[in-house]
């Protein structure tokens, strides 16, 4: 499992609807907003690549320092999961990106919530952080 | 594509990479050009350019070309070397700071939205000083040895004419030590071009003295190379230049005018001709000579084939060489070097393409050599002139890419080489508009050195912004990086503009932490320059960061804080964040008819309010004319516009405010911020109704001032709000003067130091005022203004002795007291109870009493009966006394009593109506409203049987259970009365014997029979149907103390509960003559408590018989002996028949013998033993032992044998038919005949009755069982 990795979901307009930082190192209040700013600038290379590939996994499009900001878009393009990341473990990454995205599909599916608000329910939270330490 | 040398990097490398001269002078002639405060450097610089020379040049080829551009670069021998890094960073520092004070953005000057941004142009934001930075970077790293272009290609020397031997100090000042060291280590040839110029100063004497020198120069140095420059001929120093040529070169910024006053316009021409003829006469035709002597020289030993293998072969050779770190070192005279100048020496004269071969030649014996910074420099070289021959800009970035990676490879020798390389790569891509990847690539510049990675990071951001599309967020992001390391080398206006430029792109972002994170360090700069107000405007951005951790939140708070401090003032903040104000939970409480006793009284719905008070008010249409008329139109559109309220008397605001921080905060005086304005102007006031910002802060501030002058008084709340929690404060306002109020919003005061204002924007909620429906219709902007009406009279009330919780049953007396403050009374008072069950209103007279006494039987019972009614208007308004007036302080009380009828939480809700006795006022009746919350434990359960008794008619056994249902109370019983006197009721046992305890205590139960008796009797001859029974035989005493009186069941409050029991206790289906009511009365006895708590029971609708009006008993001898051996027995019978309807029945007996069976005697026997069993409540069982219609068969038991023969027959007639009067008796004979000994069941018989009278009926009644045992007689 990587040392730093944070997860977050982003909707439509850029707003973060999840985020979980999922590393096993010790958590620092520097990091969060290291982690977010990251991730923010990667947006932008989200936003050239997205419309280049069918695929939904980019893989690694985004690099500073040593962590490697992976993105899997959902199939509406506007949802887009994003993992900052320090090692190298693709089908990890893969896999973690495939099992949340159903999971995300599910909180889609509940009535009570508001597609593009911010996701509270604690049992996808547990989720993703059982699900990163399997895969990551 | 431009033309590559109009790109900037074009530009820059025609102005880099050009000759030096290297020039050594004596201090007079430094001293006669400093006359003009210039140095002799700087003095001759300007004249070193040139943009049209025109000079033919022939190199490698034979085919001249003409050059147009040129320019020499002047440097002290003294300078000619590596520049000393610490200098070159200071000078690089104070370049940056300089240009921090400069571009430091104007504090009021909001930050600019991104659209703008991206539409400035890319020259704006890249001309600025980011050029001059880059180029003073690229500096750093001039006069390596490894490239041969900053190597000096010619020498001046200059000597003035006031020097002692001339001739002497020439030759001295080029043999001197002070050579550079490149001459010195061998890197360059020291035998360059000299030329030898004599500097005049014409204020010194004429020129003879200069020009005998000046032969004699020529007499030593040959003519050529000397010349005579004569300058300062201004006499006065004051020549003006126009365009002063020397600004560009004069860093320091000392004033223009000052500048070169001593030369007069012949000077400058002299100059200028000097300098031109130097580069067109000497330079660039030594430069030529050079180019082809070296170029032949190359081309003899290594250009061919045999060449390129000997070579190979030559240098494969030397690899057993143990590795130098810096590589090989190459005198000036190794081929590579020479090869080096030719390269260069081509560049500088603009043949590319010679300097591209040469370069390339150059790279692969380098790369044999691994010499790996020469092999940088000239894989630097190659992209460069990749790039000016315009060929594929992708051979030219590879070139780069790779002199940048070699030049890395170096480590940290080779950063600085590698930062100019990343420079000029950077220039390429943008020339070629690669925005993106010139970002990257000054990504990778940036390194050690944090303040030149800041500048790095900063212009990587700029390329993000103009690449296309636009990469924002990534601008934005390295805007921050850079913002960053500014800070950490103390660059805090440049860390501030980053952070400022960036906020344009995080404006209004939900990215929280980097909200955050940017407002809290630019709020943090501002405040270490002392720029506190603006300090503060970023800090108050993050008050409200619940979701960061919570020693983040202590930090944030904490620095604001101290910057609140350091400004020494507190604060006024339209928008504070902290704490959250829940705006929708904003409610306003306000008087005008409608007055609340208390707080939980406003919270109940209107609608239910107005339900009850539908009765009480006078109808709506003669109210309006009643004020109609009395004032004019004029008010009637103010009352409708705005709410009403009365001056004196207090509206409430409640206002949540939550703290969204783990960390407690301290709000203290909060307190509303309102408007006032005069009758007058009233309508005035709604123009300017948009209030502003400054406007808002100047009415918060001048409402302490307000406050207690005049119009209106306000409250103060502090409030502790810890972690997370939220807490409602309610606020008052009390309007003191007629006109109209306006309830602007609320203020605060955070930590004692930040004062902060909330305007209730009218469209941020909808107010749940307790006005209700007719609120609603108002319009948005007048829900929080009222119109203030001069004093009303208002009724303030109490309910005294009112218990929180009570137990069921229980009776007391309260006492309502109404209390008016002002001196105008009012009148006609009305009350009306929502409950009349719990709450019942008294008589004035009985508060004189004492209670329970009161109730107590004394002589005059009568009394009390008439005059509970008295006062009822309808169902449930009490109308008080018409000469009640209530006015001044006196209070006014009356009783009420209360009694918990049912177990639970009640609410009990009381409207008292009165009206003003001043008719001039707008309001001409108001509503008192009260509610009140009971709660009523159980206590007693108490149920009664009845059956009819066997053997008397008209006599029943009632069987009362009792359960004390509590956990703790003792309870004693008094007294237990029928109600209506038509019953008799009497204890089958005496008291003492079957309840010995007196107190029945909790959890015990009780179970004790009485006898039940009817009184009524046939009709009186006055028409009065029921008959009066004494009252001693109606109640009976439980208790054991027989002094103690009985209470009068018919007395006000017990009677009227009654009713009420009555009422809910269910409309009976059967006849009221069948049907009895009981009412226990027992006290309580806590141990707490010293009085005796009187507590009153009601069971309402007991049925003391089956549905049947027809009453019957049998009668005869129970046992009977007789000798079955000599005949069998006859035995003779009495019916009694009662006819218990006010109606004349008409009834049919009927015998039949076929269904007479024989039972075992049991059946009889366990109806009696059962009734003795003590204790046992289940009333459930009881049924069956009541005779009734609908169950027939239930008595029948198993037979005993089917063929059995009937045992007894009727000898009688079978058939009896007789017509009974209303309320009266008959007896009819009847006879059997028994066959056999045994216990015989008679009650195979049935009564069919027909009722005459306004309700006809009928119905058919089974026999009831009859037992008769006969015996065998011996």
């Amino acid at each position: 499992m990587a040392t730093t990795a944070c997860f977050m979901i982003v909707s439509k307009n850029d707003i973060p609807i999840y985020e979980a930082e999922v590393g096993t190192a010790i958590k620092k209040d520097e990091t969060a907003y290291q982690h977010q700013f990251v991730l923010h600038a990667a947006l932008d290379i989200v936003q050239d690549q997205a419309w280049t590939t069918s695929a939904m996994f980019l893989k690694g499009i985004d690099r500073f320092n040593d962590s490697v900001v992976w993105v899997h878009v959902t199939a509406e393009i506007h949802t887009r999961l994003m993992l900052l990341h320090d090692s190298r473990n693709d089908d990890g990454i893969k896999s973690f990106f495939q099992e949340v995205h159903e999971l995300y599909l599910k909180t889609l599916l509940n009535p009570l919530y508001l597609p593009g608000t911010r996701i509270t329910s604690s049992h996808f939270d547990t989720k993703v952080r059982a699900l990163a330490r399997k895969y990551l | 594509m431009v033309d590559p040398a109009n790109s900037t990097l074009g530009k820059m490398l025609l102005d880099e990479i050009t000759p030096v001269v290297m020039v050594i002078r004596t201090s007079l002639v430094e001293e006669i050009s400093q006359r003009n405060g210039l140095s002799f450097n700087e003095l001759l610089s300007p004249f070193c350019v040139f943009n049209n020379i025109d000079v033919p040049v022939r190199t490698a080829s034979d085919q001249p070309y003409r050059l147009r551009k040129f320019k020499l670069r002047l440097f002290n021998a003294s300078d000619i070397r590596q520049p000393n890094i610490e200098v070159a960073n200071e000078r690089i520092r104070q370049v940056i700071t300089r240009a921090g004070e400069k571009d430091f953005p104007d504090v009021s000057a909001e930050t600019v939205p991104i659209e703008t941004v991206l539409s400035t142009s890319t020259t704006k934001l890249l001309s600025s000083w980011f050029l001059f930075f880059n180029k003073e970077l690229v500096r750093t790293v001039s006069f390596s040895e490894h490239e041969a272009f900053d190597h000096p290609v010619a020498c001046l020397l200059a000597v003035s004419s006031k020097d002692d031997d001339p001739i002497n100090k020439f030759v001295d000042l080029f043999n001197s030590d002070q050579l550079p060291p490149l001459f010195n280590d061998g890197a360059m040839d020291p035998n360059i071009l000299k030329h030898f110029v004599l500097v005049h100063d014409n204020q010194d004497g004429t020129a003879e003295r200069a020009t005998k020198i000046l032969a004699e120069m020529k007499a030593t140095f040959g003519a050529s190379n000397c010349r005579l420059l004569c300058i300062n001929s201004s006499e006065d120093g004051s020549v003006q230049h126009l365009e002063n040529p020397w600004a560009s070169f004069k860093n320091d910024g000392s004033s223009d005018q000052q500048l070169g006053r001593f030369l007069s316009m012949d000077d400058m021409d002299e100059l200028k001709n000097a300098m031109h003829d130097l580069s067109s006469k000497h330079i660039i035709p030594y430069m030529e000579q050079k180019v082809r002597v070296l170029n032949q020289q190359v081309s003899a030993t290594r250009r061919g084939f045999r060449n390129q293998i000997k070579n190979l072969w030559w240098r494969k050779g030397k690899e057993d060489v143990p590795d130098n770190p810096n590589g090989p070192t190459y005198t000036f005279s190794s081929m590579e070097s020479q090869i080096r100048v030719l390269g260069d020496y081509a560049f500088m004269l603009r043949d590319y393409e010679l300097a591209l071969s040469n370069y390339k030649l150059l790279s692969t014996d380098y790369k044999l050599d691994k010499a790996w910074k020469h092999l940088a420099g000239a894989q630097e070289m190659i992209g460069l002139t990749h790039f000016m021959l315009d060929l594929s800009s992708k051979d030219a970035e590879y070139w780069m890419e790779h002199a940048f990676a070699t030049y890395s490879k170096l480590g940290s020798s080779g950063h600085r080489n590698a930062t100019r390389c990343g420079l000029w790569w950077v220039e390429m891509l943008k020339a070629t508009d690669q925005f993106k990847e010139a970002a990257n690539v000054y990504f990778r510049i940036s390194g050690e050195e944090l303040l030149h990675s800041a500048v790095m990071l900063e212009q990587a951001s700029y390329c993000y912004l103009f690449s296309s599309p636009p990469l924002l967020r990534k601008y934005g992001f390295h805007l921050v990086l850079s913002g960053d390391l500014y800070k950490k080398c103390d660059q805090i206006k440049h860390a501030i503009r980053t952070y400022r430029s960036a906020l344009s792109v995080f404006r209004g972002t939900t990215w929280n932490h980097i909200k955050d994170h940017v407002h809290f360090h630019i709020g943090k700069w501002y405040a270490f320059l002392g720029m506190f107000d603006v300090a503060i405007t970023h800090m108050l951005e993050i008050l409200a960061c619940g979701h960061q951790s919570k020693a983040t939140q202590e930090l944030f708070l904490r620095d604001f804080f101290q910057i609140v401090q350091k400004t020494g003032k507190t604060f006024e903040v339209l928008k504070l964040q902290l704490p959250v104000i829940n705006i929708s939970s904003l409610r306003v409480f306000f008087e005008d008819h409608r007055t609340y006793g208390s707080d939980t009284a406003v919270s109940v719905k209107e609608s239910f309010w107005q339900s009850l008070e539908e009765d009480m008010i006078p109808s709506y249409s003669s109210m309006k004319t009643n004020w109609l008329d009395s004032h004019g139109k004029n008010l009637t559109q103010k009352y409708k516009d705005s709410s009403v309220c009365v001056a004196g008397e207090v509206i409430k605001v409640d206002v949540e405010f939550t703290n969204p921080l783990q960390i407690p905060i301290s709000v203290s005086g909060v307190s509303l911020i309102c408007e006032h304005s005069g009758r007058s102007d009233g309508t005035n006031s709604d123009s300017n109704s948009s209030t502003s910002k400054i406007e808002l802060v100047k009415l918060g501030v001048d409402g302490n001032l307000n406050g207690d002058t005049s119009s209106f008084v306000l409250s103060e709340v502090d409030l502790l709000l810890s972690g997370g929690e939220t807490i409602l404060a309610q606020l008052t306002v009390v309007p003191k003067v007629e006109g109209t109020l306006e309830i602007v919003g609320v203020r605060w005061k955070l930590s004692g130091s930040v004062s902060g204002f909330c305007k209730f924007d009218p469209d941020l909620f909808k107010k749940k005022a307790a006005g209700g429906k007719r609120k609603s219709k108002k319009s948005l902007s007048n829900r929080m203004k009222f119109l203030v009406i001069k004093s009303v009279p208002k009724l303030e009330a109490t309910m005294h002795h009112l218990p929180e919780s009570l137990y069921a049953g229980n009776l007391r007396r309260l006492a309502l007291e109404l209390r008016n403050s002002s001196n105008t009374p009012v009148k006609n008072l009305k009350m009306k109870v929502s409950h009349p069950r719990f709450l019942s209103i008294g008589d004035q007279e009985v508060m004189k009493t004492e209670f329970p006494g009161c109730l107590e039987r004394r002589g005059n019972f009568a009394q009390g009966h008439a005059s509970a009614k008295t006062n009822k208007a309808s169902d449930n308004v009490f109308l008080f006394p018409e000469d009640t007036v209530i006015s001044g302080e006196s209070p006014f009380l009356w009783p009420v009593y209360l009694r918990a009828a049912v177990p639970g939480n009640i609410s009990l809700y009381t409207i008292i109506y009165y009206e003003v006795g001043d008719t001039s006022s707008v309001i001409r009746y108001r509503l008192l409203r009260m509610h009140y919350n009971v709660e009523v434990l159980p206590s007693l359960d108490v149920s009664f049987q009845i059956s009819p008794r066997p053997s008397r008619l008209q006599e029943f056994l009632v069987r009362m259970d009792i359960i004390n249902k509590t956990s703790s109370e003792k309870f004693q019983f008094h007294q237990l009365s029928s109600v209506g006197n038509e019953w008799e009721i009497s204890l089958v046992q005496p008291m003492d014997t079957i309840f010995p305890s007196d107190f029945l205590v909790a959890g015990e139960a009780l179970s004790c029979y009485f006898k039940l008796k009817s009184c009524r009797k046939r009709a009186s001859p006055e028409g009065d149907v029921s008959c009066k029974v004494p009252l001693e035989k109606s109640n009976i005493r439980l208790g054991h103390d027989k002094s103690e009186e009985l209470y009068d069941i018919s007395r006000s409050p017990l009677v009227d509960f009654h009713h009420c029991e009555r009422a809910n206790q269910g409309i009976s289906k059967q006849e009221h003559l069948t049907e009895v009511d009981f009412i226990l009365i027992s006290r309580s006895q806590s141990d707490g408590k010293a009085g005796l708590e009187l507590l009153s029971h009601h069971a309402c609708h007991c049925s003391v018989a089956s549905s049947s009006p027809i009453w019957w008993l049998m009668e005869s001898p129970k046992t009977i002996r007789h000798d079955f051996g000599l005949s069998f027995c006859e035995i003779k019978l009495k019916m009694t028949i009662h006819n218990a309807s006010d109606s004349i029945a008409s009834i049919h007996f009927k015998t039949f013998d076929s269904t007479a069976n024989t039972n075992s005697s049991t059946a009889g026997a366990s109806s009696v033993s059962a009734a003795n069993e003590a204790g046992w409540h289940d009333t459930s069982l009881q049924n069956d032992i009541k005779l009734t219609s609908d169950a027939p068969g239930n008595r029948v038991a198993k037979p005993l044998s089917p063929v059995c023969v009937s045992p007894f027959i009727w000898s009688a007639s079978s058939s009896t038919r007789v017509k009974l009067e209303p309320l009266s008796s008959i007896q009819i004979p009847l006879q059997i005949c028994v066959f056999s000994p045994g216990t015989h069941d008679i009650s195979n018989y049935t009564l069919h009755w027909d009722l005459d009278g306004p309700t006809e009926s009928s119905g058919t009644c089974q026999g009831q069982s009859y037992y008769i045992s006969v015996l065998q007689q011996d």
